[in-house]
């Protein structure tokens, strides 16, 4: 398994060469979301076909996520965009990257374009917001909620007998992350994003959301403070868009790479 | 035994040693899979060892065995219910594949 050393963690990355095309592939950097989630939610649903359409993609393991070390601490939103920063500088890309993040992922994913404009070829967020106070104090809560749920046996057993005992497993190993890591604290503690910093985003964003996803109450949100937004509602999806409609997503993100008609956005709106 | 079932074996035999490279890490001792063994309920293996198995496989067929490919089209739940004598089926159609023609 491929590490790199960055920030005192061994990040565990894969980094998948496109099928060789005309002029120089275009690269995609995938971060995914928090807790259970690891690089095998993109890697499983995106590599081989963005591959073959002649992408080169890094994908990655968070810190105290899938296979990167899980330190104690350090789990700020700051910490997380220095060791992409980290990685990128290790594997020499230093062309502008499109940057997909799954929920946390893209938050990750902002905060890296805020700090980084020149290194940030576009951005694509799933079911995500950037970094901001008022983002911040919905996850803090989220996390504190889930950290007291994940502490009682019986939630467990609902996982279980609802959603089988594969998922019972993984929220077992997100608690232990939990509860061993600073993570739950730290997440929502750090510097965040103002209006100001959204807005020198200039970089073109595009937010997939679910239509009963996280941002149910106000989907175009991001477009009303991000000044080169635009979003796409997939209907009848929740906040695992990108594994639930792994097919849409993959269709949205190669129109989006190379600049053609958003062709599934017309299909799943219409 | 034909030479499809022999290579059948073979081929479960190796990615049976990589699982037990793999389970390995868990402190877990060594098991005898067999085609009908489920990754994920049988061998408690998460998504993220099923692209560690991926690397591995690459690293000893070559990348003409890609598991990316594999389970591109595969739904969560098919994932999750993936048996071993899935993977071996696939590993020996890339083989078959590949093989010099006589």
């Amino acid at each position: 398994m491929p590490t790199i050393h960055v920030n005192d963690t061994d990040i565990h990355y894969l980094h998948m060469r496109g099928r060789a095309s005309e002029g120089p592939a275009p690269t995609l950097v995938c971060i995914h979301g928090l807790g259970t989630d690891s690089l095998a939610s993109f890697y499983l649903t995106l590599a081989a076909p963005l591959a073959a359409a002649g992408v080169d993609m890094v994908f990655y393991d968070l810190r105290g996520h899938g296979n990167s070390t899980r330190p104690a601490r350090g789990y700020r939103v700051a910490d997380f965009v220095a060791d992409l920063d980290g990685l990128l500088t290790a594997l020499g890309v230093t062309s502008p990257v499109h940057l997909v993040g799954n929920s946390f992922g893209g938050t990750v994913a902002f905060g890296f374009a805020a700090k980084h404009p020149g290194r940030t070829a576009s951005l694509v967020a799933i079911e995500s917001e950037p970094p901001t106070e008022a983002w911040a104090k919905r996850v803090g809560e989220l996390l504190t909620e889930t950290k007291q749920e994940l502490s009682r046996d019986e939630t467990y057993q609902l996982i279980s007998a609802q959603f089988g005992d594969h998922h019972a497993r993984l929220s077992r190993q997100a608690y232990r992350r939990l509860e061993e890591t600073t993570m739950a604290e730290e997440i929502p503690s750090g510097p965040m994003l103002d209006l100001v910093d959204l807005s020198r985003i200039t970089i073109p964003v595009l937010s997939i959301v679910g239509s009963d996803g996280f941002q149910a109450d106000d989907p175009y949100l991001l477009e009303g403070v991000l000044p080169n937004c635009r979003t796409v509602v997939i209907q009848d999806q929740d906040h695992s868009v990108l594994v639930e409609a792994h097919r849409q997503v993959r269709d949205l993100l190669l129109d989006w790479i190379f600049l053609r008609p958003l062709a599934a956005a017309r299909r799943d709106l219409a | 035994m034909t030479a499809h079932e022999s290579q059948v074996g073979s081929v479960l035999t190796e990615i049976n040693d990589m699982i037990n490279m793999i389970i390995e890490k868990y402190g877990s001792p060594p098991v005898q899979v067999t085609m009908d063994t489920l990754f994920h309920s049988d061998l408690e293996l998460e998504s993220i060892d099923l692209v560690t198995l991926g690397v591995m496989l690459a690293a000893h067929y070559g990348d003409e065995v890609s598991m990316a490919e594999f389970l591109a089209e595969k739904d969560l739940g098919e994932v999750i219910a993936l048996r071993v004598g899935e993977l071996v089926d696939y590993v020996v159609s890339r083989l078959d594949l590949t093989a010099p023609v006589d």
